[in-house]
């Protein structure tokens, strides 16, 4: 065997990785090759060194911003788990209906006169119904906007979550909703918040207001995971007129790598 | 040792029990932060990626089928996770940085150590920080994370051989650099 195949064995010799024969192999082969002793010799070296290598320690956020995601992804889920009880139970009333075929009967021309006074009264009051409705609709969307902001104010980072999430319901979204999501886009402490915004306002990027704001927004994140996610967003929007403040976050000493490569691929295809 | 709790504590995490997830999370954040840490350099980004990690592992916790370790499960999800972000593994660490962190490191010795050896791990920093993303993340899970061969290659979806062949050219390229780096 030359030395050049002994030394594919001396890596995992350092890594205690080599079959007994490998390993008895090697070390007869050392007592009587210098040069591979002392090749071996001074990559063991650099393998020494190495367990001084040591990891900085992580900042305290990452233990509670664990906790905050387990909790928010808990409250999701349970959200979740509730709507669909709520579908399994009704399936089961129906269920049970089934099996009373006479109750069904009486539901069925209950149902039928109801159909019928509706068309009458529909017919007959049509408009000033209407009216009722239209107004009724709109109350309930003040109500829904009124506690979407109330929620974006909250301590708990899952009940900001939600907020943002109501905004998915709110059709219109008036300025006043659209500058409280920029805000939570650019003050948020939580970073999951911040992201689940970025999706709530791409939603609404029709409004010029939002665009500009996610525009103005971008030299305003420090993380790099939003810094990314909004490179992405402005690339889908093919939004030109992010080129500038991209430019602008390019010229922060302490940019992300991959991040500022991202950002650089992005502004190649936006142009 | 730990590894049929963590595969019975995932296997209670995915029949709903996600609180089971913070022992995990006790067991396995500073392993993982660590892995994230070599293949960045970068503090912020490496605690940002183990909420990711975690994320995904509740989020996909549906595909753990406890037909491997969990760990390997983990930094198989590091590694998309890390491919996901589109980043670059291999991400400059400033110069400024390393000399802070060497010095931080090489505070205990004296003075004539002191200086050699700092130059030493100035030099491996640096000579870790310029190897390729597929040899320092070898050297990473070897080394640092004390996996076997057999483990990484599970990890990693390549042969045993394949990972001795590519550990053994890392310490080959990471000794080269070691040697050309200026000090």
């Amino acid at each position: 065997m030359k030395c050049e195949q002994y030394e594919e064995l001396f890596a995992g010799w350092l890594n205690n990785e080599l079959k007994p024969a490998e390993k008895e192999m090697l070390e007869q082969h050392l007592t009587g090759c210098a040069a591979c002793k002392a090749e071996l010799a001074s990559m063991q070296q650099l393998w020494v060194l190495m367990d001084e290598v040591e990891v900085p320690e992580p900042s305290a956020n990452m233990q509670a911003d664990f906790r905050t995601m387990l909790n928010d992804y808990k409250a999701a889920e349970a959200g979740k788990k509730s709507s669909s009880i709520g579908i399994l139970e009704q399936l089961g009333w129906l269920w049970q209906w089934k099996q009373r075929w006479p109750l069904a009967y009486t539901l069925a021309i209950v149902l039928i006169s109801f159909g019928c006074g509706y068309l009458f009264f529909n017919l007959a009051g049509g408009s000033k119904q209407d009216k009722q409705m239209v107004e009724l609709t709109s109350q309930v969307h003040e109500l829904k906007q009124t506690m979407m902001l109330a929620l974006l104010e909250n301590p708990s980072a899952s009940e900001r979550m939600r907020g943002v999430s109501y905004t998915g319901e709110i059709k219109h979204a008036d300025k006043e909703v659209i500058d409280a999501l920029l805000s939570t886009l650019n003050n948020d402490p939580n970073v999951n918040v911040r992201l689940s915004t970025l999706d709530a306002l791409t939603r609404l990027a029709g409004h010029p207001e939002v665009r500009q704001g996610l525009v103005q927004s971008i030299t305003q994140q420090d993380s790099p995971l939003m810094q990314s996610a909004i490179a992405d967003v402005m690339l889908k929007l093919q939004e030109k007129s992010s080129v500038k403040s991209f430019r602008e976050l390019l010229k922060q000493k302490d940019l992300d790598h991959g991040v500022r490569d991202k950002i650089k691929e992005t502004i190649t295809q936006l142009i | 040792m730990n590894s049929l709790a963590d595969n019975t504590i995932m296997l209670k995490v995915k029949a709903g029990d996600l609180d089971k997830m913070g022992l995990l999370f006790e067991r396995y954040n500073r392993p993982l932060y660590g892995f994230l840490f070599h293949m960045t350099y970068q503090r912020e980004t490496s605690e940002d990626l183990v909420q990711q990690v975690f994320y995904k592992m509740l989020k996909y916790r549906e595909t753990f089928t406890a037909t491997g370790e969990f760990v390997h499960w983990m930094y198989s999800i590091a590694r998309n996770t890390l491919k996901d972000q589109g980043k670059s593994l291999k991400q400059r660490v400033k110069h400024e940085n390393t000399d802070d962190h060497a010095e931080r490191l090489s505070g205990g010795l004296t003075p004539e150590e002191h200086l050699e050896k700092k130059q030493a791990k100035l030099g491996l920093y640096k000579a870790m920080e310029k190897l390729s993303d597929s040899h320092r993340e070898v050297l990473t899970l070897s080394k640092f994370q004390e996996l076997k061969y057999q483990e990484i290659a599970q990890i990693l979806d390549i042969s045993e051989i394949a990972v001795k062949t590519r550990a053994h050219r890392a310490m080959l390229e990471l000794k080269s650099i070691y040697e050309k780096t200026e000090r």
